[in-house]
């Protein structure tokens, strides 16, 4: 947004409480979400949980393009229509809640590094796996991306947005890389991750913040979606601290109180191993 | 019978293993092969039982006992294709500054080739790293090959550390470079009084005329692939955004240094080199508009910083001016 705009609407947002009513808009759950969309959802309604804001998710096949932004998902709140994790706690903090207050600024500045190694090593791998490893858009994504359109619009679609996507990683440097240096970097990354979570509860100890949440979102998908192969989670399941991290977040956010639920999503059962 | 000469994988064999193989064929059949250290190559010692001392491991130069062979080199002489420097840098381009400062942190003995406007050497994909079999092209590429051959600049990190570095790379990556991109490639001032003419005086023509053109297009790329979504319509409303988003990232990165010298205490490491590499281009470049420049010199601990790294590490390129 512009410097005026989002000066507004922090003006805007901090006048009104937070309504019951508030939505939250992704695709649809069972046949055309995507692993990246699936997890930046998740982190957002583990966000929204942690700050204890009530939100109501609904599916809409278009909500790609119902978003100001062009990525989901996006939150309906009042009159306001605020897209992506980052926006979002701008959001919600210029509402008077914030988890991230009690850190000190040191801690800040890793809380923000932290989410940008997440974000620019994840869910970039995430986007690689979907829309460049060829296997993986041939038996999934191209389905399911192009579901709710009618022939040949399903198929145009999908192949344009493959193009866009492989358009970005070239531009950031990723265009030559192979699957398995994908991998390698996921390794990586949530190597970083388990170092640093230790044996925390929550990376920055006693709470949660919108790290947790973020993190949480995109390891939880990764671990949950059945792929053409394993590989993804099983990088992920190396970490036994990430994976008693993901299970304390979903018993106590997701589980008991009935609040919020998991939505796991049944994939393609198609899931051939990959013939190297 | 598996033949010693080729256990390190080497093709063609050099003048100690000529020594092996002879006198491994006048010891045939009963006599064993008795090897002086001497005669052994760094690369193959390993397989031969001997260890190689810190000192002979980095020396990558002669060994004791070459016994006139010419005093040719037995390691793999590292070389390193990168623009050169100017305004007190050893150079003006932010990925080839990381490598040359990650070389100097962790005593990697590289042999530095400028490019200049002869024809000799590749100028795309800069900066490239080639030792003897090997060609690796990206800074974090190059500094991973680096770590594989024991120079580690990040031996004394804990892991947490480690897992820091890797977080605070990718903020830097995320927030800073689009900035510095946008100071060099595409502000029209910038790019037009300063930019392009130092990239093309050290380019032969005709490609002068095209490669600056070229570099300048890939970072508008960037900028708008990643940062120029919707809301986004403008250029301008990009550009506010990744100055603004640069700002921060300045301020995050003087916070966490605070006073000490280096990120993680007193020796420097791979957080160091790219942040050197990043920052010190934009603190000492002279540009016409200078937005980001002021506010790094209003951060007086970065600009401390990069001054301590200039006079320390590279005190010989400063004299060269």
């Amino acid at each position: 947004m512009s410097l005026v705009a989002e000066a507004l609407v922090s003006q805007v947002a901090a006048t009104e409480p937070w309504p019951e009513d508030a939505t939250l808009y992704q695709q649809l759950k069972g046949e055309q979400i995507l692993l990246s969309d699936n997890a930046s959802s998740l982190a957002v309604q583990a966000f929204l949980q942690m700050c204890e804001l009530p939100i109501k998710v609904v599916c809409r096949a278009n909500a790609e393009y119902m978003s100001p932004s062009g990525k989901v998902p996006f939150i309906h709140v009042g009159n306001q229509v605020v897209s992506e994790l980052g926006p979002i706690v701008q959001f919600v903090k210029a509402k008077g809640h914030s988890l991230s207050d009690g850190l000190d600024e040191v801690q800040k500045a890793e809380m923000k590094a932290y989410m940008e190694l997440v974000n620019n090593m994840l869910l970039t791998a995430e986007l690689y796996l979907q829309w460049c490893d060829e296997a993986t858009v041939g038996e999934i994504t191209h389905s399911r991306y192009g579901f709710p359109y009618p022939w040949p619009l399903n198929h145009i679609l999908a192949y344009q947005k493959q193009w866009e996507v492989k358009r970005k990683m070239k531009a950031i440097g990723w265009g030559n890389k192979t699957l398995d240096q994908v991998l390698e970097d996921v390794d990586q990354c949530c190597q970083a991750l388990s170092q640093r979570l230790g044996t925390q509860p929550y990376f920055f100890n006693k709470q949660p913040t919108e790290l947790d949440a973020l993190v949480f979102g995109h390891l939880f998908t990764i671990l949950t979606t059945q792929l053409t192969s394993d590989e993804l989670s099983d990088k992920v399941k190396n970490y036994s601290n990430l994976l008693a991290f993901c299970r304390r977040i979903e018993q106590n956010y997701f589980g008991e109180n009935g609040k919020g639920h998991i939505p796991l999503r049944g994939k393609s059962e198609g899931g051939k191993p990959r013939h190297k | 019978m598996a033949d010693k000469s080729f256990v390190g994988g080497i093709r063609e064999p050099r003048q100690g293993l000529v020594r092996v193989i002879r006198r491994g064929r006048s010891g045939w059949g009963g006599g064993r092969v008795a090897l002086e250290r001497s005669e052994v190559s760094p690369k193959l010692a390993p397989h031969f039982g001997f260890r190689l001392s810190e000192a002979e491991r980095r020396g990558g130069g002669h060994f004791r006992g070459t016994r006139g062979r010419g005093g040719g080199k037995m390691a793999a002489p590292l070389e390193l294709r990168c623009w050169g420097g100017g305004w007190g840098l050893p150079s003006v381009h932010s990925e080839s500054l990381v490598v040359l400062a990650y070389a100097k942190f962790s005593g990697a003995p590289l042999k530095v080739s400028v490019i200049d406007n002869t024809w000799r050497g590749s100028r795309g994909d800069v900066p490239i790293l080639t030792s003897e079999d090997n060609i690796v092209s990206q800074p974090a590429k190059i500094l991973n090959f680096l770590r594989k051959q024991k120079y580690n600049a990040d031996y004394q990190l804990s892991a947490k550390q480690g897992a820091d570095t890797l977080a605070y790379i990718a903020l830097l990556e995320e927030k800073l470079l689009p900035a510095v991109l946008h100071t060099f490639w595409i502000e029209n001032d910038n790019y037009f009084t300063v930019t392009k003419p130092w990239f093309a005086s050290r380019i032969p023509f005709p490609l002068s005329l095209i490669l600056p053109g070229r570099m300048s297009k890939r970072a508008l790329n960037r900028i708008l692939l990643t940062k120029g979504e919707p809301p986004h319509y403008h250029l301008k409303e990009v550009e506010a955004q990744i100055y603004r988003d640069a700002k921060e990232c300045l301020n995050l990165l003087s916070n966490r240094l605070g006073t000490s010298q280096f990120f993680f205490g007193n020796t420097p490491t791979t957080l160091d080199a790219y942040v050197f590499g990043f920052v010190a281009p934009l603190y000492k470049v002279h540009f016409p508009k200078v937005q980001l420049q002021e506010h790094v010199k209003q951060l007086s601990n970065l600009c401390r910083f990069c001054d301590d790294i200039l006079s320390c590490y590279f005190r010989i390129s400063l004299a060269d001016g």
